[in-house]
Formats: C-alpha cells, structure tokens, sequence
C-alpha cells in the first residue's frame, strides 16, 4: 500500500449545513434536523422521520438548464464536487489524469418512483432524458461534464460502505498510477416511500415509537435505540499522492494509512463480529497502527438494535476502548451509500478543530465502558482515526486517517 | 389550432427546456440546435409539445424538419390527420 495518499480537499451537504465551515460549526454545537419528511415521493399515509437537506446553494456560474435536468443526488454531488473541488484547485490537474469514484448504487429511487407515478397513465410521453437519468452512471456523465474529468469515472456499490468503498477505489486508482488525483463521492440516497416502508418493516429503520418527538428517534448506541434514521448527505473528498499535492502548493488535511475490507458471505443484514472485526484489524495492519495509537474512532453507529451491539464487540475484539467515541449519524441521520465519505470528512473536521462533537440522545449507553463524547463537544487532539462503515450484504469497511503534519 | 399557436407552443417548451431562451424571440427559421438545444434537448421539446397536443409522433418522422417553422408544420399535418 502507497503510505503516502492524502486528502486535500473536501466538499459536504447536509441536513445541518452545507460547506465544510457550517458543517463542523453544526457538529461541534450538536444540532440535528430530524423531523417527519416531507419531500414528495417520502410519505404514504406515513410519517417516517429523517433529516432532509432544506436547500441548496449553488454558485451564481450554474446554468439553470443544468439544475434542471438534475435529480437531487445529482444536485447534491454538484455542491459537494465544487467545494471539494475549488479547495483542491484541481482546475490546475490534468483533466485526463483526474477521475471520479461514486460510491452508491440505486441511489435515485424516489425521482425514479415520482416518474413513474407521473406517467402511470401518459406512458406515451415518458420524458426521454429519462432514458439517461435511470442510471446511477448519470451521475458519473453529469459530474465529469461539469467538470471536464477525463481520466476515469464510474460507480462502485457496496449498500452503506459504499462512502468507503469509494474511497478505497480511488486510493487503489491513485496508487495504481492510472490517474494522479481522483475525488471519491458518497452520492446522497434518494429514498421513496417504497425504501423507507420496506427498510422499516425489516426493522432496520427506527419504529414510530417517537413519532410525536422525531428529535429523539435517533439515537446509535442507546438502550432506548430501534433502528436507523434516514438523513440526506452527500460528500466529496480529493484523493491524490501527497507528492502531488506538493506539485501544486496544496496543503493536505490528513494521510490515509490503511484500510480494511471484509466479507461476511451473508447476504442477509445481519451484522458479523467476526467479519467487522477482521475489516478493523485489516486497517490497522495496513496502517501499521496499534490500536492503543489510535485516539479516536467514527464508528458506523446506526442506532441499530443488533448492529449497534455488534460493532461495540468488534471494538473490544480488536482492543479499541480508550479512543474516544461519538456518533455522526445522532446528528446528521444515516446517509447510506453517503455516510461513509460524509463520517470521514466529519472526522478529519474533527480531527482539523481539535474538539470531538456530542453524541445526541445517548442518555444510558448500551455499553458505559467506551470513551463517550455525549452531550457537549470536548477538546481532543486526534492524531490518528478509525472510521467504519458497514452494509447489508455482508460488507465491511474501515479507514485509518492520520493527521497530517 | 394556427400555426402560430403552435409555434407559441414549441416555443414555450423549448423555453421549459432550455430557460436561457426566457427572453428569445422565436421565429420560424429558428433551429433548435443553433438555440443550443442538444439532441436530448430536442427529443425532450418534441415530447412535450406531443404531449400538449396529445399526440404521438415517431422519432423517424421528427428527423425530418429543418427548423420550428418546418416542426410545426409536421405537427399541424399530424393533427389534420388525427
């Protein structure tokens, strides 16, 4: 494995911001938005709760045409890739040495349902373009023609590790010299109602139980937790060799050590100690990290009734219980195939502003024993970082970050 | 319907298509292509004025017209027919 991959830019969108500044000031103050959602195509005489992104902002350059013909996962990875993109100046890269990785598959399922509900009866007049837009691909020949990418681009699925997987394969593309930079995208999961039914009805997504209190639904790693709570995200993070960042005078935000990938031959949701726990040591052998060196870890922290337990004895297996811990998703929602990339950049936020943001509603934690950032933010150096992510189908992923000096 | 409607027609879906043209004046010598409209542009324009008229055209038979003038024309023939 190269040791010397880095990041140098990062674009983010979600419910409690957009922009790298009011992302980390949102975390670091513990604010949330979860409420019943309400954009068209999530509800069915149902009143499922998520943290959905309000609007976005777009630079004054966009055409209209352009926002027009684009679906809010597309939208979402406008922003993000201009944020990432302009930080890590990479108009100054050859566009045929630049690539894109999208990590998420079937991410556009609630534009896709609105359509064919539209045209039910009109099926004659089907718009054409959506012909182009059915496929997650859109997204790759949208954002590379905005862009002008023309090294590689594709997509890389793998369920909730799908943020992660991303940005394994575009390390793997940088260390494998087919391109010098490579930005990894963690698409924004567009839900419909058909999603959200089906997910809960599984049990993986939260019940009704706090439906007249949605602030309280979410709450990962919590005795009084009953599955995950859908939030909108989407982020970019540029990858690319820390020589080539020094080419072009930008400074990195931290290096990616190692990382880990592991199977649990399960196509079911059911969690694997066993599995986590061979992704976590796959990192850290990477890496070549111990694990008391590493001071703080993003877990994946659904909220989660098995899952949640599930990961804590993964930790414990792998010997991670002084790093201090919170959970991402108690504020901004689980992204799915964005919470992967949108965790890292939280991470390496975290890891710039020297503090460790709150954990909400983690009032009586299902194991007291780990270093818990609960209600308020801390102070806390992090010199080197554990993120995870796990997916149903049996994947799971994990990254180790180091500060970048 | 006159032609004159229908080209009021194509034209506010060309204008739905591509919002650039807000402020266009369109005439009947006006190529889609030369307005920027690509051919997903296009096929998009097409089925919407369809769609308005509740009519369906073939994509071979849309090839055909050189500008919009020539377009309405195709579809005021269309709708003699039906």
């Amino acid at each position: 494995m190269s040791p010397d991959l880095v990041v140098t830019g990062m674009g983010v969108v979600s419910a409690i911001g957009q922009g790298k500044a009011a992302f980390a000031t949102a975390l670091l103050d513990g604010k949330a938005a979860f409420n019943v959602m309400r954009r068209p195509g999530r509800q069915r005489e149902s009143a499922y709760i998520g943290a959905e992104i309000r609007e976005m902002a777009f630079t004054p350059g966009v055409a209209r045409q352009t926002l027009r013909a684009a679906s809010l996962s597309a939208q979402a990875a406008l922003v993000a890739l201009e944020e990432a993109w302009a930080e890590a100046r990479l108009s100054d890269v050859d566009p045929r040495r630049t690539g894109l990785i999208v990590g998420g598959s079937n991410i556009q399922q609630r534009e896709l349902a609105q359509i064919h509900e539209s045209y039910r009866d009109r099926s004659a007049f089907l718009r054409p373009t959506y012909a182009l837009s059915f496929m997650d691909s859109d997204l790759c020949g949208f954002c590379t023609a905005q862009f002008g990418i023309r090294g590689l681009a594709y997509t890389v699925g793998g369920a909730s590790a799908s943020g992660q997987l991303a940005i394994i394969q575009a390390a793997q593309a940088v260390s494998a010299d087919q391109v010098d930079v490579c930005v990894a995208l963690g698409a924004l999961m567009d839900l419909s109602y058909w999603e959200c039914h089906s997910l809960r009805s599984l049990g993986a997504m939260g019940s009704d139980r706090y439906a007249d209190e949605p602030a309280l639904a979410c709450r990962p790693f919590d005795c009084d937790r009953d599955g995950f709570i859908f939030g909108e995200s989407c982020g970019a993070l540029v990858i690319e060799t820390a020589e080539s960042s020094r080419r072009r005078g930008v400074k990195p935000y931290a290096a990616l050590r190692g990382w880990g990938v592991a199977m649990d031959g399960n196509r079911n949701p059911e969690p694997s100690l066993e599995g986590e726990t061979r992704a976590i040591q796959g990192a850290l052998g990477a890496a070549l990290l111990s694990p008391e060196q590493i001071d703080y870890v993003n877990p994946h922290g659904t909220g989660s009734i098995v899952g949640d337990e599930t990961e804590l004895k993964a930790l414990h297996a792998c010997g991670l219980t002084d790093a201090y811990m919170n959970a991402t998703k108690s504020l901004i929602g689980h992204g799915l195939t964005a919470a992967g990339a949108v965790e890292v950049i939280a991470t390496i936020l975290q890891m710039r502003a020297g503090q460790l943001h709150p954990t909400r509603n983690l009032e009586n934690p299902i194991d007291p024993t780990f270093n818990w950032v609960r209600n308020k933010s801390i102070d806390h150096p992090i010199e080197n970082a554990l993120t995870l992510s796990m997916g149903f189908g049996g994947i799971n992923t994990a990254l180790c970050w180091q500060r970048h000096h | 319907m006159t032609k004159t409607e229908l080209l009021d027609l194509i034209a506010r879906h060309t204008r739905e298509i591509l919002p650039g043209l807000d402020a266009h004046q369109f005439i009947e010598s006006d190529r889609l292509a030369d307005l920027g409209a690509n051919s997903v542009d296009r096929a998009e324009i097409a089925m919407l004025v369809q769609e308005s008229l509740c009519l369906s055209v073939s994509r071979v038979e849309l090839f055909g017209p050189k500008n919009i003038g020539e377009l309405a024309d195709l579809f005021l023939e269309k709708l003699d027919v039906a």
